[in-house]
């Protein structure tokens, strides 16, 4: 199986295989019989396209997280004392506490940071189930993959996470191979990739981002955080719990950032914008934020559609 | 909405036509595709009523909850009510200021998350921003770039709104936090037996109500609006605080910009198709009871 060349490359063509399936899936797929992961009216709007389903590709990759402890990747997750900003670009504010030496157990230091670390494994995972997918569906002579499902979820109760990517490997009928012979994808099948088609815009692959962010509450963010107005402060009314709000700002621009680096000139459709906050004590959390859409490529001028008609429905 | 499409296009042609596109390595680009949370159809409707998706834009803004806010006492809980306006009011900022950034016009489909946590209220806004093809706004473009509207009408309902003669200018919000009186202890053992209303939540829940509609109209009538589409509200005890109610209501404000209300005129369709009864076999093994 291939290793991570999936969505991530603007320029790279999206999912390039090495070309290694068990042999089991080789022998199934050249049995003559089509598979399919559509329902009966996507099937139905796949043929008035010209798309002939070849079979129902999948990807899979499990991944497990390293631990927190000393010595570890992570370790740098740890404490912004030991090592600082992350450097390579990666997003870090710090926030210096405005009351001088307190005590020993006084936060006078907060930061927020980005943990390219924890991006690029999730990245390596998305990736690699894409890319196994997109295998599948270049060693059966596909144009593209249609209905794509991707699924992000806990292995058990193992703790590790499993990737797992599902779509229908179609060809053109009497169109040519895509270049480098990678197929392209999208979430999208049925009525709505006809639309997409109709208006001008090809699908050019399905592409997601995960962005983390870890927050170390100071001290002001701390009291905030748990309803005090902050030592040496007088009693006030509500606070905008600026670290916080930043971010969460932060992660979700990040998202964003981390996608637009994928579309190279593209569009993306239909994003889809997911976050899970872990939280560890008052202020102190996590957030990962994922992104996900479709990539599409304009082939033609825009086409408005004509004006909509109102209806009303009776009956 | 359905189109008036003259023609219908050849699309096995047109898929063709895609494909060529791909079966050549795109050339480099560093132009700055646009990226929308809007779906297909969508998409498709705001062009065809002159706008066009710019960028997913988002704002999050977590305000503090003074300690002892939600202890017992009588009448609004002012200081709960102020933090959650004041996260709507940044969180809409913040939208704002992405969406500006973009030259956009304004936000639409803005999906509105609101977390009450004891000391902190969290609000979520995410939505694309949006542009008129033209460039003219009817609000006139200076003040639109200026002071970018903030909507959570589907691209539908905002296509079919301009079409009407109105447009958004914002969105209207109002939270209220009321304790419910404490019942004395004879007035309690007296009713326990009884099947009685307890007026002392049903008269919280009318004045939560009542302060937090009065405040999302009136920052209606602050954003240049003329009334509210879409309302959408929430009510009940806190979860962490069962002796307080909480009231929010928030839709779009509306303005008319026309000269006056132009009447849609929708034509009647009759469907003869029957009604299609499904058949899920998931019902037979028991699956998704008690959801």
């Amino acid at each position: 199986m291939t290793d991570l060349v999936g969505p991530g490359d603007p320029d790279a063509p999206p999912g390039r295989a090495a070309g290694d399936l068990p042999e089991a899936a080789v022998r199934r797929m050249q049995s003559g019989a089509f598979s399919s992961g559509l329902s009966v009216p996507d099937f139905a709007a796949c043929l008035e396209l010209g798309l002939q389903p070849v079979a129902l590709v999948q990807g899979f990759c499990v991944m497990q997280w390293g631990w927190y402890g000393p010595g570890s990747g992570y370790s740098r997750g740890m404490s912004p004392y030991v090592y600082g900003s992350q450097g390579d670009g990666s997003y870090s504010e710090t926030y210096r506490c405005p009351h001088g030496y307190v005590s020993a157990e006084h936060r006078m230091w907060g930061q927020n940071l980005e943990q390219p670390w924890v991006e690029a494994a999730w990245t390596q995972g998305y990736g690699s189930a894409y890319a196994r997918m997109i295998e599948e569906a270049t060693d059966v002579g596909a144009h593209g993959v249609i209905g794509v499902v991707d699924r992000v979820g806990t292995l058990a109760d193992t703790g590790n996470t499993e990737f797992h990517f599902l779509g229908t490997a179609v060809r053109v009928d009497g169109g040519p191979p895509p270049a480098g012979g990678v197929p392209w994808s999208t979430y999208l099948a049925g009525q709505r990739l006809t639309k997409s088609i109709e208006a001008g815009f090809m699908p050019v692959a399905v592409v997601a981002s995960l962005a983390s962010v870890r927050v170390w509450a100071y001290c002001m963010t701390e009291y905030y955080m748990e309803g005090q107005v902050g030592w040496g402060y007088a009693a006030g009314g509500p606070q905008l719990v600026e670290q916080v709000s930043k971010a969460h700002m932060a992660a979700r621009q990040l998202a964003r950032k981390h996608v637009r680096a994928q579309l190279g000139g593209d569009e993306l459709h239909g994003a889809f914008i997911d976050v899970a906050t872990r939280e560890l004590s008052a202020g102190d959390e996590v957030i990962d934020c994922t992104l996900r859409g479709n990539r599409m490529r304009r082939f033609k001028d825009f086409d408005p559609a004509p004006a909509p008609r109102p209806t009303v429905r009776l009956g | 909405m359905s189109t008036s499409a003259a023609s219908t296009p050849d699309l096995r042609a047109e898929m063709r036509r895609g494909a060529e596109t791909m079966a050549v390595a795109a050339p480099p680009s560093s132009a700055r595709g646009i990226t929308s949370d809007l779906s297909v159809d969508e998409a498709l409707l705001l062009h065809a009523g002159g706008w066009e998706p710019l960028d997913l834009v988002c704002g999050v803004a977590v305000v503090s909850v003074p300690v002892g806010v939600w202890n017992w006492g009588r009448g609004a809980i002012s200081l709960a009510s102020d933090a959650h306006n004041e996260a709507v009011d940044q969180a809409a900022r913040a939208l704002r200021a992405e969406c500006a950034k973009v030259h956009g016009h304004g936000v639409v489909g803005v999906r509105v998350e609101v977390e009450v946590r004891t000391h902190h209220i969290d609000v979520e806004l995410v939505g694309t921003a949006v542009r008129p093809v033209s460039g003219e706004d009817p609000r006139g473009t200076d003040s639109a770039l200026s002071m970018p509207f903030v909507s959570d009408l589907s691209a539908r309902d905002f296509t079919l709104l301009l079409r009407a003669g109105w447009m958004p200018v914002g969105l209207a919000f109002g939270a209220s936090f009321v304790y419910s009186p404490r019942r004395t202890a004879g007035a309690a053992m007296k009713q326990s037996t009884q099947n009685i209303e307890l007026t002392n939540y049903t008269e919280a829940m009318y004045s939560a109500r009542e302060s937090a509609m009065e405040k999302m109209q009136r920052s209606a009538l602050e954003a240049g609006g003329e009334g509210v589409v879409e309302v959408k509200v929430t009510e009940g005890p806190m979860s962490f605080a069962k002796h307080a109610v909480g009231f929010t209501a928030w839709g779009t404000a509306v303005k008319l910009v026309a000269d006056e209300h132009q009447f849609v005129q929708p034509e009647m369709v009759l469907p003869l198709d029957d009604a299609v009864v499904s058949f899920q076999a998931q019902s037979l093994r028991g699956q998704g009871r008690g959801r």
